[in-house]
């Protein structure tokens, strides 16, 4: 006796319906969402992979965030810096201008009142401050760092303190954003704002003044020296960024590699599901109306 | 025998016997489409010989009793894989919902807060006197806990919701039992008196099958055609004509039902059927997922209290915790919240002085640190996620080579049990002629009958 075959087919068929129609889903699930990663369970280890990527991806954004607050706070303070200069390179000629010997005291004193202009100048910058918080006090930033007191050597106190602060500008990297005003200032190596005092009381007494001189260039040098800080740190923000924006670009690619659908890919296995179930249903629709032997009973 | 009369009653027989045979046919005909029923075949017999002198004589056919046609081991088979099928189409109920909580391609899930929490104190260190950062940490710190509370109040509520399928599970199992000790009192019934109890069996496979897709069951032959069923840890469900009932109790730690048989607790023994897979989403899968979310949140928040206490706050006093203090990891992700709501409290400076970052610098990069379990807060998140979509993703291909087997063995049963129409129709063509020709013998012998008896006129 042969062997006895499954009479009826129907589950079958309605099974391998389903799986076509399952695959036809899965292929229009990838090109309506664009990813062939839709669930966890499509590839547990992309899925997981993507969370890192989008982890990192949104930290590369804050870093960018950043930057661009620093960008704007740092070139803020080299302009403050740069007011300073200024106002300095004219206290340097007017210091010149006031040692010669042919002046009268009351040119003198004159120029010793346009100094004391240029000193308070240079107090106000160096109490400067960038959205509430003044820039040269370390991290004490609420008060005025700079108090002109004529109990202290070079007549002026400093309140701040010499603390930095760091900011995380890439993974792994942090650099510092300020500098102690006592660092710019006050700085025993050249004292700004002593220099501009000394040069003061020197106009007003007419002596010392080529100390005060020498003082005030020192004081001079000293500062340009330490602004080169906020010059270097931006330029190191500007490079950061441009390697921040490479990599969201690599992060994105990453992840369409890890999840992105294969647009042609899904085509074809689009195609192939809707080929497949169409055969197969003309082969239920045939085999299901088939006719047996019962038909031919007369 | 041997004579006209004799020849009359062998017509009579066929055509009883035919007639018979042509009922079993048409009844297997009409449950063409019952997937329950084994088709019948037809015994004919012959009936014994007489002597008449030296000749025998033969004395026609007997239709005997119809057998069913089934292979016991392929039906339990069938019921093993059903179990399986069953089981795992109960988990990945469960557990296509826990993927959706954390579909992180979908956007849902943990990491948009984690991350965005994390980088609020990178936003900080940038401008540690703004007032709007440290409100922009407060606000991340409170999206952060309430994601946490969200996701695990979701999974209790999908333990619940799977909770009440156990309940509803062993109704079930109950009612089925009940029946299947109803049919083995029928069956051992006819059994004792020679009867074919084939309607009977295809019932009782039927509900064992069903029994198999909720529970993990051995079957026994308890002789006389009765079948004793158990779980697979050998608890009773039927035993010959008796049921015993299987009853749900609420554990007072988990708070969901626990299975007993008798007074023995059983739920951790369920592995197979719709009930295994219920208890082992519900007291397995769940909890663990949970557990993991619980190790994070605690640790998050640990952590990040602890860095806060080493701080200060913008009125340069000691740093407070951020989040509500946990005591231990348990139910930490569903209880995580935000202890602070002024601003100025959010502990940004390392020296007391108000524009000091170095705190929310050291708090932005703990995200970095292997602060749970070894790891960072993201890769811990990203093994999570790994794990849960490798759960499913496993129990789906079981659930697809599980369905291939099951497809296999139907086929084969089919090939067995199922009824085929050619064969019908060729039965009944059979005894149809058959029927036919034992009407035209006692016709012949009719006539033959008033042949003989015209003899004595």
């Amino acid at each position: 006796m042969s062997l006895r075959i499954n009479p009826n087919p129907a589950p079958d068929l309605l099974l391998a319906i389903a799986r076509n129609r399952q695959e036809q889903n899965a292929a229009l699930q990838q090109l309506s969402t664009g990813r062939k990663v839709v669930q966890l369970a499509d590839n547990p280890a992309a899925a997981a992979q993507v969370v890192l990527s989008h982890i990192d991806s949104a930290q590369d954004d804050q870093y960018l965030q950043n930057i661009s607050a620093l960008t704007a706070q740092l070139g803020s303070i080299d302009s403050i810096l740069s007011s300073v200069v200024q106002a300095l390179t004219q206290a340097i000629s007017l210091g010149v201008q006031g040692a010669n010997g042919t002046l009268s005291d009351a040119d003198r004193q004159s120029i010793a009142q346009h100094m004391t202009g240029i000193r308070d100048q240079v107090l106000a910058l160096a109490n400067q401050t960038y959205q509430g918080s003044h820039v040269f006090g370390g991290t004490a930033t609420s008060a005025a760092p700079f108090v002109l007191d004529a109990t202290q050597p070079g007549g002026v106190r400093y309140d701040g303190n010499a603390n930095t602060n760091t900011v995380a500008i890439s993974q792994g990297r942090t650099i510092a954003v300020n500098l102690p005003g006592s660092e710019l200032f006050t700085n025993p190596a050249g004292n700004v704002l002593a220099a501009l005092n000394e040069m003061i009381t020197a106009l007003q007494s007419n002596s010392g003044l080529q100390a005060a001189n020498t003082s005030l260039n020192t004081a001079f040098s000293q500062l340009n020296t330490r602004r080169v800080f906020y010059g270097n740190t931006l330029s190191q923000l500007e490079s950061t960024q441009t390697f921040l924006h490479t990599d969201k670009v690599r992060l994105a690619q990453q992840e369409n590699a890890l999840v992105g659908a294969d647009l042609a890919a899904s085509i074809t296995s689009l195609q192939q599901a809707t080929t497949a179930t169409e055969a197969i249903l003309s082969a239920t629709g045939q085999v299901l109306s088939t006719l047996n032997l019962l038909n031919f009973l007369k | 025998m041997g004579g006209l009369s004799g020849s009359l009653g062998i017509a009579l027989g066929a055509l009883a016997a035919n007639r018979g045979a042509i009922a079993i046919t048409s009844n297997n005909i009409a449950n063409v489409n019952n997937p329950a029923y084994s088709r019948q075949r037809i015994n004919l017999s012959e009936n014994p010989p007489v002597q008449v002198g030296p000749v025998l004589f033969g004395t026609g056919v007997t239709l005997e009793q119809a057998t069913s046609i089934r292979d016991n081991l392929l039906e339990r088979r069938l019921d093993q894989e059903n179990q399986s099928a069953s089981h795992l189409d109960a988990f990945l109920g469960a557990l296509n919902q826990v993927q959706a909580l954390f579909n992180e391609a979908a956007g849902s899930g943990l990491q948009a807060p984690l991350t965005a929490f994390f980088n609020s104190f990178s936003q900080l260190s940038v401008n540690p006197t703004s007032a709007a950062s440290r409100q922009a940490v407060i606000t991340a710190g409170q999206n952060l806990a309430s994601a946490f509370r969200y996701s695990a109040s979701s999974l209790r509520a999908l333990q619940s919701s799977t909770d009440i399928g156990v309940e509803q599970s062993v109704r079930q199992i109950n009612q089925i039992a009940q029946q299947v000790a109803a049919l083995n009192v029928q069956i051992s019934g006819l059994e004792s008196v020679g009867q074919d109890p084939g309607a009977f069996l295809d019932q009782r496979t039927q509900l064992l099958r069903q029994l198999s897709g909720l529970i993990e069951i051995s079957e026994a032959d308890a002789g006389n055609g009765s079948l004793t069923v158990t779980t697979s840890g050998g608890a009773a469900l039927v035993v010959a004509f008796h049921a015993f009932a299987l009853t749900t109790a609420i554990n007072p730690d988990t708070t969901y039902h626990d299975v007993y048989s008798q007074d023995t607790n059983l739920t951790a023994d369920l592995r197979g059927g719709a009930l295994g897979g219920q208890i082992e989403a519900r007291d397995r899968e769940i909890p663990s997922i949970l557990q993991k979310l619980d190790t994070l949140a605690y640790a998050v928040a640990t952590a990040v209290n602890t860095q806060s206490q080493s701080g200060f706050d913008a009125n340069g006093n000691a740093g407070l915790d951020f989040f509500v203090p946990l005591a231990s990891s348990s139910a930490a992700a569903s209880s995580l919240a935000v202890s602070i709501s002024d601003p100025g409290l959010v502990a940004a400076s390392s020296d007391g002085a108000v524009g000091s970052n170095g705190n929310a610098q050291a708090l932005a990069a703990l995200k970095d640190q292997a602060i749970v379990a070894g790891e960072s807060p993201a890769n811990y998140y990203s093994a999570l996620i790994f794990s849960i979509g490798n759960s499913v993703s496993q129990a789906q291909a079981e659930k697809a080579a599980v369905e291939l087997v099951q497809q296999q063995l139907q086929n084969q049963r089919g090939a067995i049990s199922g009824v085929s129409l050619d064969e019908e129709a060729v039965n009944l063509i059979r005894f149809q002629s058959a029927y036919a020709a034992a009407a035209n013998v006692v016709s012949v012998v009719n006539e033959l009958l008033a042949t003989t008896l015209a003899m004595i006129r």
